[in-house]
């Protein structure tokens, strides 16, 4: 089963600015926790590398992402798909953005999907672990556009 | 077969084998490590159902130690396919390293997957397998005289599987040399598997050599390696010929090996009469095998086997399918998709002795096949050996004590407590009839049955019988040395009997290996014609050699081990002599004796006819083994867990051959069933993720989990085998029904029928509180006619 995950969180600066910045991969792929590395292809796409730990599975997840939605300055919307030692992930990841009280209002939902043996030996530790990580994310995301 | 006399056959004899085993001498094929061997990793698809959209091998093949990659392309280039239906199975297994999918939908629900929706081989238009309807009897009229007619709207045997202690495993090697391919692997049923592998790799089943060697468990799972090994094969081909080995994890095993068969029974009518005696059965059922059938569409008619359970009626229409899942494949688990049809007819029993106010063990009675009707023909033709159904109750209830447990279980229910009594009934058919596979496909090349052996004099006169058998634990070393220790009136040391399969043996047939409960009657029906071949060639030599007639002649021991004697005379002559004269001095025998060898094959087949296709009629097995089991359970009220209070199993499977092998797997059997009902089960998420690949998820029942098993054993002699055994060691899954039962027993009062055959406290909750599951209304209505 798909691990959901959502909120809202605010920010003191506009919707364009907070929009500029989550659609550009270079401000917002280091912001993932764990991050490694990242390689830009387009606009569009780009790969990242970040460090997973799940129990006795460590490693690499290398996801493709894609800004499937762009819709300035209301609406963003990742697709990414990629490896990890023991399966695959497939992710979505949405922020809508309202102007609020002199700044923005961020609604972002979230959507994870794993495969494989990764999702036979550590099911039951991918929920709180995806949980803590999308907190840390919102939590740098936060601190950025402050 | 009066001149077999030792006695030796009945006796609880030791097991030769454990002497070996128990001391770690065992060899297992991971002992085996050959010159310049390479081992085998298969990588594996992370998705239940995907397009692979690229491949690339690059970055394997430049690692240090990596000899080759093998890909799909390659593997099907260099093959034919198993099967019609669906892609060649590895084309999905043996992709390597860097691949990219694209994630396709899935489908892990047998009835799901027949409304198609979604296609797992899009090729073959259809996620249906097979679809027949088994019909005998006038069902209509039984519903139109029926006083009551009970209808049960779902039922569901799950999933779940072996866990033997070895994995599979295989070593395969393709040697140009000798354009032969050699084969070391604990597969429980080479000979078939060998028959896929030459037709699959395109050679000649004279230049493919298999061994087996001892065998950690097989239970069935075994039989479906044969695609594991053509990669073997086609890897060390590429790797220059060079051995190529591969261990399956304990995951791979869970994941990707095999499953036993899942079904869902549909749409249930029951037809009674006003005694609760049971006129027709009308019923669907959806069988699912996984995402390719490995070894069906066979399972869609083995179960028709036992079409009619112990039970009497003679009416009946079962419209059965089968259906394609992204979920493991399913094979031979402890029995071959007989269980779950016994599981459905017990369920069925239960429910209607509930509904209609009858106690379960009266509702047997009334139903069962009576001891006088044997040999009985069920309404399909099979042919039921021996039996006595309501003579076992009485020995388990005897044994259980029944009427104690009745009142303690009236106290108990007094008391608040949920405490259920069940009755199992099952049936273990043996030495089945290929024929059977030519109801789902007309043009398929097989029928009958038939197991070889050879029993020599060595040329020092050693006594040595090979069988094309492949044990894993059952004995037949042992079994197989009483046999011919009768034959030939010496003790069972004096028989070498040699472990595993060989095909240079020249013993096997197409049907040989291990499987179907049925070594006792066509393994040692071959052992005991080998024997006597064999004896017959010893007496014509030492009528000879002692200048006597045949007649004068006796068996037996004497001062320089095993002789034939002459009773007049005394003057006898032993084995040594014997093979002496055949193998190394043989200018002494005359022109007439020169077609002696005291080397002597047999083969020994079961009197099958090919059943009629159309009407799906006739003699599908030849022995019915019979299981009956009762538990006391109890559900505690505060946790929801189910204990096992008591527990009693009774086992007739005809003539003993030795007792405490037969009391062994009756053990075995019952492990694995208690853990079926309660314990073990497959799990698999909405998008195929197996969420039980490990055991710490799957729970594989361990000794602390057994309850202690009061045993008892009743002897109905078969008819239809040389020595009145019958095949034994699946147990039919009688724990499996027993539990259902004993559940349903303890919580029918409070409104629950119990639906899947796997119960734990999880489903226990859902069914009293959530009331999500097995509730009665909502699965079974009655219908009380005038």
């Amino acid at each position: 089963m798909p691990i959901k995950f959502g909120g809202d969180f605010q920010v003191p600066r506009a919707p364009e600015e907070v929009y500029d910045f989550l659609t550009d991969p270079n401000k917002f792929a280091p912001l993932l926790p764990d991050f490694q590395e990242m390689a830009v292809q387009d606009e569009r796409h780009f790969e990242v590398k970040v460090n997973v730990g799940i129990s006795y599975i460590k490693g690499t997840a290398e996801m493709k992402m894609e800004l499937a939605e762009a819709s300035r300055p209301q609406r963003a919307r990742y697709k990414g798909q990629g490896k990890v030692a023991g399966g695959n992930i497939s992710l979505t990841a949405g922020f809508d953005l309202v102007a609020a009280g002199g700044g923005t209002k961020v609604a972002w939902q979230g959507e994870a999907q794993i495969f494989g043996r990764l999702m036979s030996v550590a099911g039951g530790l991918l929920e709180p672990l995806g949980r803590k990580n999308v907190q840390k994310l919102i939590d740098g995301l936060i601190v950025a556009l402050r | 077969m009066g001149s077999d006399g030792a006695g030796w056959v009945g006796k609880g004899l030791a097991r030769k084998e454990d002497n070996r085993l128990l001391r770690g001498r065992g060899k297992f094929i991971d002992d085996i490590r050959l010159h310049d061997m390479l081992y085998l990793k298969f990588v594996r698809s992370p998705y239940a159902h995907a397009r692979v959209t690229s491949l690339d091998t690059a970055a394997a093949e430049a690692l240090p130690g990596v000899i080759c990659t093998l890909t799909g392309a390659e593997i099907a280039h260099q093959t034919n396919p198993f099967i019609e239906i669906g892609p060649d199975p590895f084309a999905r297994i043996a992709e390597l390293v860097q691949v990219d999918y694209e994630s396709l939908e899935v489908v892990v629900d047998g009835e799901e997957a027949l409304k198609a929706s979604v296609l797992l081989h899009e090729e073959a238009g259809t996620n249906r397998v097979w679809r027949g309807t088994f019909e005998y009897g006038d069902i209509e009229k039984a519903f139109r005289e029926a006083a009551h007619i009970v209808r049960i709207d779902k039922m569901h045997f799950h999933r779940f599987s072996s866990t033997p202690l070895e994995n599979n495993a295989v070593i395969g090697q393709w040697d140009a040399k000798d354009e032969h391919i050699y084969y070391w692997c604990n597969n429980s049923f080479p000979s078939f598997a060998m028959q896929f592998i030459a037709a699959h790799l395109g050679t000649p089943i004279d230049r493919i050599r298999v061994q087996t060697f001892d065998i950690g468990g097989s239970f069935g799972i075994k039989i479906t390696s044969y695609p594991q090994m053509s990669v073997c094969a086609l890897a060390s081909k590429k790797a220059g010929g060079r051995p190529v080995k591969w261990i399956e994890t304990r995951s791979e095993h869970n994941v990707s090996s095999a499953h036993g068969n899942e079904r869902t029974f549909r749409d249930t009518r029951v037809a009674l009469d006003k005694d609760g005696v049971i006129m027709a059965i009308d019923s669907r059922h959806i069988d699912d095998c996984g995402a390719y059938p490995r070894y069906e569409p066979l399972g869609c008619v083995i179960w028709a086997q036992v079409f009619p359970g112990v039970y009497r009626f003679r009416n009946a229409r079962i419209d059965f399918s089968q259906a394609v899942t992204n979920k493991c494949p399913v094979g031979p688990n402890r029995g071959y998709s007989r269980m779950q049809h016994l599981w459905f007819l017990e369920r069925v029993v239960d429910i209607c002795a509930h509904q209609l106010g009858i106690p379960p063990d009266e509702m047997r009675l009334r139903n069962y096949i009576r001891p006088e009707e044997f040999p009985y023909t069920t309404p399909n033709g099979c042919v039921y050996d021996s039996g006595n159904y309501p003579k076992m109750l009485q020995v388990a209830k005897e044994r259980i004590d029944w009427e104690d447990w009745k009142k303690k279980q009236a106290m108990a229910r007094a008391e608040g407590r949920w405490l259920g009594i069940g009755i199992g009934t099952t049936l273990d058919s043996g030495t089945n009839n290929f024929g059977q596979s030519q109801i789902v496909n007309p043009h398929a090349p097989f029928s009958g049955n038939s197991q070889g052996a050879n029993c020599k004099l060595d040329i020092y006169g050693e006594v040595v019988v090979a069988v094309g058998s492949c044990p894993q634990g059952q004995g037949h070393e042992t079994t197989a040395a009483q046999v011919v220790a009768d034959v030939l009136n010496i003790h069972p040391d004096m028989v070498t009997v040699r472990t595993g399969f060989d095909t240079e043996r020249n013993v096997h047939t197409g049907a040989s290996g291990t499987y179907a409960s049925q070594f006792a009657v066509s393994g040692l029906s071959a052992v005991h014609g080998a024997a006597r071949k064999l004896k017959s060639e010893m007496k014509q030599l030492a009528a000879f050699l002692l200048k006597t007639g045949e007649e004068n002649l006796e068996f037996g021991m004497g001062q320089q081990g095993p002789q034939i004697r002459a009773k007049d005379t005394g003057s006898s002559v032993n084995y040594w002599q014997l093979a002496n004269v055949v193998n190394v001095n043989s200018a002494v025998l005359p022109e007439e004796l020169y077609e002696l060898t005291l080397n002597c094959r047999y083969v020994w087949r079961a009197p099958f006819k090919v059943p009629d296709k159309e009407k799906k009629y006739g003699s599908l097995t030849l022995t019915y083994a019979s299981q009956l089991h009762i538990a006391v359970v109890e559900i505690d009220r505060d946790t929801f867990i189910p204990h096992i209070l008591e527990y009693v199993a009774v086992d007739d499977c005809g003539k003993v051959i030795n007792p405490p092998i037969v009391e062994g797997q009756v053990y075995g059997a019952t492990a694995h069933g208690i853990g079926a009902a309660l314990m073990e089960r497959c799990v698999y998420d909405a998008v195929g993720n197996m969420l039980t690949a490990t055991f710490s998820d799957y729970t594989p029942i361990t000794a602390v989990n057994i309850p202690n098993v009061r045993y008892a054993h009743m002897e109905t002699p078969s008819p239809h085998s040389y020595n009145g055994a019958k095949g034994m060691g699946e147990g039919g899954a009688a724990p499996i029904h027993t539990i259902s039962a004993a559940l349903q027993d303890a919580l029918f009062s409070s409104g629950i029928v119990v639906s899947d055959s796997f119960n734990n406290a999880d489903t226990l909750y859902r069914a009293m509180v959530a009331k999500d599951i097995y509730q009665a209304g909502d699965l079974v209505k009655m219908e009380k006619r005038a």
